[in-house]
């Protein structure tokens, strides 16, 4: 099996049966990247634990609305952080929270990079500042965007 | 890049389709960039063979296009073929195509995961525009036999089933 295959199947079972996907109840912590007002965007919940006097990472979940490799990043990173406190999975990188599914494709690399910015932003919120990146109208925008239009709907032959 | 989609308006279903570009927010590019710098990081995308996907893009889009008739004729004779409408929740109450069905965050979460790579479905919206960059963002998934109804459910109305009223929105 050639690597880019063995790596789609990896993304394939990560997507098939997600980890740790959905609201986490009494989370103590919430990070989101992305913008929520179109759908467009990832977020983790964190519960942390007392362990041996030390505060870890009892679970974590995720929902998102991106792409299956962000899915599958966010579903293999969820598992990996369990555990770690938070300096320790502060230090972690898109890199290290995607490494169970292998090296990504370059341009795949962001997806990993997605599912870090929305970690940090749930353990480091002060340290995060949000940056609002001017992006343009994106196709899943344009895809989700019926939802937010309140426009009258007139029977009769179309105007547009 | 702003002017580059006001001149090729489907720039960017060819970007996302071919290279995963401009689909979301994280493979997102900025209005101001130009075309040079998202092919500079995107990891060094030859810029003269973008530069003809581009161009190639009408192509494309018109090949990913299926007409209300076909679809009409293929449901008829027994076919399998999901119809996925992505218009608004208020659109689909007013007036809809018996056997579609209603786009949902849920829906395309399975798609994404649970759907076979090659099974053929057809994305429709009002006017056949919408559903082009609904098509185009599955495409750009990998999904190889994703069609767009050309016209939208306006075309249906006026080409398969007058009985179907016709709607426009104000």
């Amino acid at each position: 099996m050639n690597p880019t295959e063995d790596l789609s199947n990896r993304i394939k079972e990560a997507i098939k049966h997600p980890k740790n996907l959905g609201e986490l109840d009494e989370a103590d912590a919430v990070g989101t990247v992305g913008s929520e007002d179109c759908g467009d965007m990832l977020r983790m919940w964190v519960k942390f634990k007392e362990v041996n006097g030390k505060r870890v990472i009892d679970k974590a979940t995720f929902q998102t609305f991106g792409c299956e490799t962000a899915i599958a990043v966010a579903s293999v990173a969820t598992e990996l952080i369990s555990g770690k406190t938070v300096e320790e999975a502060l230090t972690m990188n898109g890199a290290d929270l995607s490494a169970p599914l292998g090296p990504l494709p370059p341009l795949k690399i962001h997806c990993a990079q997605l599912v870090e910015e929305a970690l940090r932003s749930a353990l480091a919120p002060d340290a995060h500042a949000p940056e609002q990146k001017n992006v343009a109208p994106t196709l899943l925008q344009r895809l989700q965007a019926p939802a937010q239009e309140s426009k009258k709907i007139v029977l009769g032959p179309s105007n547009e | 890049m702003a002017e580059l989609l006001q001149e090729y308006p489907g720039a960017q279903r060819a970007l996302f389709r071919a290279y995963h570009i401009g689909g979301c927010a994280s493979c997102g590019f900025s209005p101001s960039e130009t075309l040079a710098a998202v092919c500079a990081r995107n990891n060094n995308l030859p810029f003269e063979e973008v530069v003809g996907t581009i161009l190639a893009g009408h192509e494309a889009d018109q090949k990913m296009q299926i007409s209300p008739k076909e679809i009409a004729e293929r449901l008829q004779a027994g076919e399998q073929l999901p119809l996925i409408d992505v218009r608004s929740r208020e659109e689909w109450d007013a007036v809809h195509i018996e056997g579609a069905t209603f786009f949902t965050q849920d829906l395309m979460q399975e798609i994404i995961s649970e759907w076979p790579k090659d099974r053929e479905f057809v994305i429709m919206c009002h006017l056949g525009m919408r559903s082009l960059d609904a098509a185009s963002f599955f495409a750009g998934h990998g999904f190889q036999h994703v069609r767009s109804m050309r016209g939208g459910i306006d075309a249906w109305s006026s080409e398969v089933d007058p009985d179907l009223p016709r709607y426009h929105l104000e």
